[in-house]
């Protein structure tokens, strides 16, 4: 048997620069190894800084959920600074958070997924023509409506942050904006234009609230043979496609899925503390173990880095992010039996690697786990029982399917918003150690900060794309896409379509894979186990 | 009909997504109404691994013709001027950008990165990252004081963290239509349309600006925030105000002070202690002023100002 080695440089369409490397037998992917080919070194800048300096720097890691790094930035500090947050400025920065992934969803489907849809690969399938009219890049029916809208939700934020991207509108004890009754009433408008012109008539082809019955698979497969307008949406025309040339056949990953909750509760966090944080979430934390079918809380203590096979000069241990130095490597060639990315290996302490996006927010969304109050939903769990288990295609129905949801909070923040209310209450500077969380469009996201002498001592981030895209870890144990890729079908290595639908299903972003740090002493760590 | 080219080095893609937020014209119609012919974009771009290293091969050999060169993100050059960094298409991209930006008849730098350096070159710069023109204020950069595409232009700089959609847009527009020779650059090589103005020109808070009303703390709808909130507005150029973000808003109406992202110091003090949101003075008085004013005749300005302020500078003046 000949095994071909197939190197992609780059693969495209996903943010920031991402090579693959796959080794292919009989049309199979059997091997595969996934390379973050730039360093920037936010951590290394970050040192010795203003303590709100993470503000204003860490949104510009990524351009595409800037709003994500700026929240965890402030929580960060929030929690370093004991701040009180008052309710209004919890669902500000909630809305703002909201709006970001609202932007995201259609112009990653449409802009960077869908695309794929019209390769000449699936000229053959009885719903390629419809493919090539309605995603074909720029000129598509659907692309064009999805790519263009995508810039509405947006404007929300403007209206909070006065523009989008890269506004640092949020700070400890609060927001900076206060919105008037005017900004209220405009951001209603530019929800409902989203949802009257695209969810709706585009994306769902009924109400949102026909679509928030469905409650599992049963439900779902119910919903599409309901009616022509149902079936012939872009999600039931992208379903029925998907299927039809086997996007459910193939990129599983690790069936082990991780989120850090998001979404804090404006009545149950306005004194933040890194130990009430689970409590205190809409949309809860936590680990899906799809092999023993458990649901577990995750905490920031669980997370360990591992950079054997990454460009950094920092031994083979697995270390919490706390213990990191940062030290890049000055000669980054491609060993693939070594070192071969910027990316770590980020693993949990007891499951090891985890998915994290949305698809495993839904997973951990129908967990029992976690408290009375906090959201649940078993729609997508349910699809992955009944279906037997992860793909590209349920990973995209995932990040689908909290669209409504999101659009349903960003209603609520809209409604509970108090206008005479305090936004910010100033808080006092000090030093510490704080850590923020929440869930960027692409996953779970988390900043640490320690600040001692008035300036930053260390400051450090492990991005979504980290844990998704990360190398080998020092068991030799393949990170998630790697992992994703292994089983991908390649029908011509000369175009190897598949590997992006893989790559992209998680809707990498490779901008974000930085890191930061300073060396810690293990007392110090022990002040941060919740457990 | 315009063939453009867009690649990105230390990037984290926000001008990509400001640009697509673009809404006069949106970037479909940019496509299909303004001859734009996008060859590739890291974001966009159909093709991947050497399809497109031979797309970007043909551009150098004059296969294709290369008409606008658009480059976000800084150059990296670590390590040690290698620029191994930041790989692209199988080689450094600044190897990729030294060769296109010979076969380009124009040249664009989007954003503070690929104009002076960004957030990247911020001290002590790990990435040994350049604008392409510029480091910071000082000329040069990566291709050059002396670059000159094939146009005969310099690299024209539209900076911002990120930069505005239209201002990407209605430069690719001028091109594409022909009308690029209206376009006068400042020293920095700006477009003076977007860049000859304040920030604050048409900030809603100019009229406690002009009072001396202060908003001492965030959260505020009254005050100017220039006087203790760190706030550049009336020091940077650019056109925020007049030309309002996402078509609604701008950092300054909205609450947040102006950083001065338009201007090659970005960030201001290198984010050092004390300086971030916070304005720096000088026995209450603001250290910078706004370009042209003497200390002393804003001294004196200030107290006529202060004693004329009506009452309603210290309300809600933007009421729920």
């Amino acid at each position: 048997m000949t095994t071909q080695t197939l190197d992609i440089s780059p693969v495209g369409r996903v943010e920031g620069d991402l090579d693959v490397r796959v080794e292919i037998e009989d049309g199979y992917v059997v091997n595969a190894w996934t390379q973050a080919e730039l360093f920037r070194g936010f951590e290394v800048i970050l040192r010795g800084k203003d303590p709100q300096a993470g503000l204003i720097v860490t949104p510009r890691i990524c351009g595409i959920c800037g709003a994500s790094h700026l929240s965890c930035a402030s929580w960060a500090l929030d929690t370093a600074w004991g701040t009180e947050v008052p309710r209004n400025a919890i669902l500000a920065r909630n809305l703002g958070q909201i709006v970001e992934s609202l932007q995201s969803i259609p112009r990653y489907f449409y802009g960077l997924y869908a695309i794929d849809l019209t390769n000449k690969k699936y000229q053959n399938s009885p719903f390629y023509e419809e493919a090539t009219r309605r995603f074909a890049a720029f000129t598509g029916k659907s692309y064009e409506i999805g790519v263009t809208i995508s810039g509405s939700p947006v404007q929300i934020y403007a209206l909070l942050g006065g523009q989008w991207p890269h506004s640092s509108y949020m700070v400890p004890g609060g927001v900076m904006c206060a919105p008037t009754l005017t900004d209220v009433t405009r951001a209603w408008s530019i929800l409902e234009y989203f949802r009257t012109n695209w969810i709706e008539p585009v994306w769902l082809g009924c109400s949102l609230e026909r679509y928030e019955q469905i409650k599992t698979y049963d439900d779902f497969m119910a919903w599409i043979d309901e009616s022509p307008n149902h079936a012939n949406s872009d999600l039931g025309f992208y379903w029925r496609m998907g299927l039809d040339i086997g996007l459910d056949k193939y990129g599983a990953g690790v069936g082990k899925y991780m989120t850090w909750g998001y979404l804090p509760h404006e009545d149950k966090y306005q004194k933040p503390t890194i130990e009430g944080r689970n409590a205190a979430t809409i949309m809860k934390s936590g680990v899906y173990d799809s092999f023993s079918d458990t649901h577990t809380l995750m905490e920031h203590t669980f997370a360990r880095e591992n950079t054997i096979h990454s460009w950094y000069d920092e031994g083979t241990e697995n270390i919490h992010p706390f213990d990191r130095t940062t030290q890049p490597s000055p000669k980054n060639t491609k060993d693939f039996n070594n070192a071969y990315s910027w990316a770590t290996a980020v693993s949990h302490i007891e499951y090891g690697r985890l998915e994290t996006g949305p698809f495993a927010r839904q997973m951990v969304a129908g967990g029992k786990h976690g408290e009375s109050w906090q959201h649940y939903d078993g729609f997508i769990l349910s699809m992955f029982k009944a279906m037997g288990g992860a793909s590209i295609h349920l990973r995209q129905l995932g990040r689908m399917h909290e669209l409504v949801k999101l659009y349903r909070q960003a209603e609520h923040c809209l409604r509970e918003f108090r206008l005479n209310d305090p936004w910010y209450i100033k808080p006092q500077e000090k030093d510490g150690r704080g850590w923020g969380a929440t869930e960027a469009a692409r996953g779970a996201l988390c900043h640490w900060v320690e600040l001692e002498g008035g300036k930053i001592k260390n400051y450090q981030v492990v991005a979504p794309t980290t844990w998704n895209v990360g190398p080998r870890d020092s068991q030799g144990i393949r990170g998630p896409i790697e992992e994703a890729l292994v089983g991908t079908p390649i029908y011509d290595p000369t175009d190897p379509v598949e590997v992006g639908h893989v790559a992209r299903s998680f809707d990498s972003c490779l901008v974000c894979t930085v890191h930061a740090h300073d060396r810690k002493t293990g007392e110090e760590l022990a002040r941060f186990r919740t457990a | 009909m315009a063939n453009v080219l867009w690649l990105q080095g230390g990037a984290c893609s926000g001008n990509t997504m400001s640009f697509l937020n673009a809404q006069e014209p949106t970037v479909c119609d940019l496509i299909s109404d303004f001859g734009i012919n996008l060859l590739w974009h890291p974001s966009l771009g159909m093709e991947l691994g050497s399809n497109l290293q031979q797309l970007l091969r043909d551009c150098i050999l004059g296969n294709i013709p290369l008409d606008i060169l658009v480059f976000e993100g800084t150059v990296v050059n670590a390590p040690n001027g290698t620029g191994e960094w930041n790989r692209f298409a199988d080689r450094p991209m600044k190897e990729w950008l030294s060769d296109l930006s010979k076969a380009a008849n124009f040249v664009v730098a989007v954003g503070d990165c690929a104009t002076w350096g960004g957030i990247p070159a911020t001290a002590p710069n790990p990435t040994q990252s350049q604008g392409l023109q510029f480091l910071k204020r000082q000329e040069g950069g990566f291709l050059g004081k002396d670059f000159r595409s094939k146009s005969g232009l310099p690299v024209i700089n539209i900076p911002g963290c990120p930069a505005h959609p239209d201002w990407i847009t209605q430069i690719l527009v001028a091109i594409a239509t022909g009308r690029i020779g209206d376009i006068t650059l400042d020293e920095l090589h700006r477009p003076q349309t977007f860049f000859k103005s304040f920030t604050q020109t048409g900030c809603t808070r100019n009229i406690h600006f002009a009072y001396k009303a202060t908003a001492a703390e965030f959260g505020q709808r009254r005050g100017c925030l220039f006087y203790d909130l760190g706030c550049r507005g009336p020091m940077t150029h650019s056109s925020c105000n007049r030309i309002l973000w996402n078509r609604v808003s701008s950092k300054t109406r909205a609450g947040m002070p102006c950083l001065g992202c338009t201007e090659p110091e970005f960030p201001f003090f290198d984010l050092k202690p004390g300086t971030v949101f916070k304005t720096q003075t000088l026995m209450g008085t603001p250290k910078e002023l706004p370009p042209g004013i003497k200390a002393k005749d804003y001294a004196l300005l200030t107290v006529a100002a202060k004693n004329a302020a009506p009452n309603w500078t210290e309300e809600d003046i933007f009421t729920v």
